[in-house]
């Protein structure tokens, strides 16, 4: 299988304060990844890096072979933990947006799932409660067909319901030969999809091991995790 | 993608400023209105309400911009902008185009604001217009001033030296506000941001000023033609009006390199809080 992502000898620091020390690491097509570890350890860092959102990094990090610019973007469908959109902005409106932006975006099944999800198409985006602007977001990530879906804490704030239905709408619609990256802090309620596992403490890659691998030990996610971060409680 | 871009920073910008432009030619409508009937009280009110709100036109303009660029780039929407499969650069245009296009929007607005104003003065006024225009013509000064084609080429002039300032400044903004969101500066945006336009305008106006008067070349009004001239602004002789022009040159090309650093800030050193 091709590699979706190469990272190699990748280091960013803020002033002294160093958060990725000399990361290496690679995802093929067809992965779901999850990249866990705790606060502070440099999850949304390398995903910033992932999605061009920080350059003055150190290494070399590929997407499908490329380096990070505007041709790897149009391969990366982007969920940052923040709500991103513009306030004015409706779900028609972000959806022409998307739509006009990204060739690989089915402007009609966005329309059909804003529908499907009970959105309001004439609510501005800052009068939607959180839970119904992560579910928008969510919606255009998910409606394009892209090489690569980074997701950085996409069920975080949400109900048990309402992260149930997020996750099956990843599920659903991601490219089956694209991967997923998924950063998150509930690893009980996403560790069932994912087929690998990327751990990072202390600015480093700590675990970088296939699901399969870890359950032929008789563990699961969650207590590797414990077991590798028992420091942080 | 310019295009694109350009279509969302313009319907982006806009909610900034079209209300206080709708206000200001809200005004300017009802002033003619008080005109037509003859009402006094409410031309002299909407006549100061069209001037207040003619300044804030430019005021809210300015600001827009600023806010505009730091808010689509720096703040949490930058996250939608930096991940758009679009070069940096290809933003950057779009951000100056709508950026020059909203302050001449801004300054037009003021223009009209102060014709109105002036006209409602003039008919008002009617009496004391007359008896200046009438002084004015006495003394002999008409037949010093230039000709209809003579003042509409200097006003075509100014128009490209105020085009090219209004550049100038949206550059240094750019500059300013990507370097004090970028690397070590990030701790303490606002305060160096400010410092560094301060530094910035400060150096490049005092040398501005310094070339204005002693690179010779300049554009000269005289009553019947306009001209360039390869000499400094005190040593042209017989004209209405001598400005050189090597200053606000050397502005435009100042601000084209930030803005050429700007790009590349962006490309290369990017860093998202």
């Amino acid at each position: 299988m091709a590699n979706i992502i190469n990272v190699q000898g990748l280091s960013k620091s803020y002033g002294k304060k160093v958060v990725l020390d000399n990361v290496s690491f690679e995802i093929e097509e067809g992965s779901i990844v999850g990249l866990l570890g705790p606060n502070g350890c440099g999850k949304t860092t390398l995903i910033k890096i992932l999605t061009g959102l920080i350059k003055d990094h150190t290494g070399t990090v590929k997407i499908a072979n490329e380096e990070i610019g505007a041709y790897t973007k149009s391969l990366v469908a982007f969920l940052p933990d923040t709500s991103y959109l513009p306030d004015w902005m409706k779900p028609g409106d972000a959806i022409e947006y998307f739509a006009d932006f990204y060739e690989d975006f089915n402007k009609d099944k966005a329309i059909r799932m804003v529908t499907d999800f009970g959105l309001d198409p004439r609510q501005k985006f800052k009068t939607m409660s959180k839970g119904q602007q992560e579910k928008l977001s969510l919606i255009l990530v998910m409606c394009r067909q892209a090489k690569l879906y980074v997701l950085d804490e996409p069920l975080g704030g949400l109900d048990p319901a309402a992260r149930s239905a997020i996750l099956e709408l990843i599920m659903n619609n991601y490219a089956k030969n694209a991967a997923v990256l998924l950063s998150t802090h509930l690893i009980n309620d996403v560790e069932k999809i994912f087929n690998r596992v990327l751990m990072i403490s202390g600015g480093k890659v700590v675990v970088n091991s296939h699901v399969d691998e870890i359950k032929e030990k008789d563990k699961t996610v969650e207590d590797v995790f414990k077991e590798v971060f028992s420091y942080a409680w | 993608m310019l295009g694109k871009l350009l279509k969302y920073e313009i319907k982006h910008s806009a909610r900034y400023t079209a209300t206080i432009y709708l206000a200001t030619l809200a005004f300017a409508a009802v002033s003619v209105i008080a005109l037509v009937f003859n009402s006094t009280w409410l031309g002299v009110m909407s006549c100061f309400m069209l001037y207040i709100a003619g300044v804030a036109s430019v005021i809210v303009t300015l600001v827009s911009v600023i806010k505009n660029f730091y808010d689509t780039l720096y703040g949490r929407q930058g996250y939608l902008t930096f991940t758009l499969p679009v070069k940096c650069s290809t933003v950057l245009i779009s951000k100056l185009i709508t950026s020059v296009i909203w302050i001449i929007v801004g300054f037009i607005v003021m223009g009209i604001t102060l014709l109105t104003v002036f006209l409602y003065a003039k008919e008002k006024s009617e009496s004391i217009f007359e008896s200046f225009l009438d002084s004015f013509l006495v003394s002999g000064l008409a037949e010093m001033l230039p000709s209809g084609l003579v003042i509409a080429e200097t006003l075509i002039m100014f128009a490209v030296l105020a085009l090219l300032t209004v550049i100038t400044y949206v550059g240094y903004v750019f500059f300013v506000v990507t370097v004090a969101n970028t690397g070590k500066f990030q701790s303490h945006p606002k305060l160096f941001g400010a410092l560094l336009f301060l530094g910035i305008f400060a150096g490049v106006n005092t040398v501005s000023n310094l070339l204005t008067e002693n690179i010779p070349l300049t554009f000269n009004v005289a009553t019947d033609r306009v001209f360039f001239a390869f000499a400094d602004m005190f040593s042209v002789e017989g004209t209405l009006l001598s400005y050189g022009i090597g200053g606000t040159i050397f502005s435009a090309i100042v601000a084209g390199g930030l803005l050429a650093l700007t790009g590349y800030i962006m490309e290369h050193k990017v860093n998202i809080k």
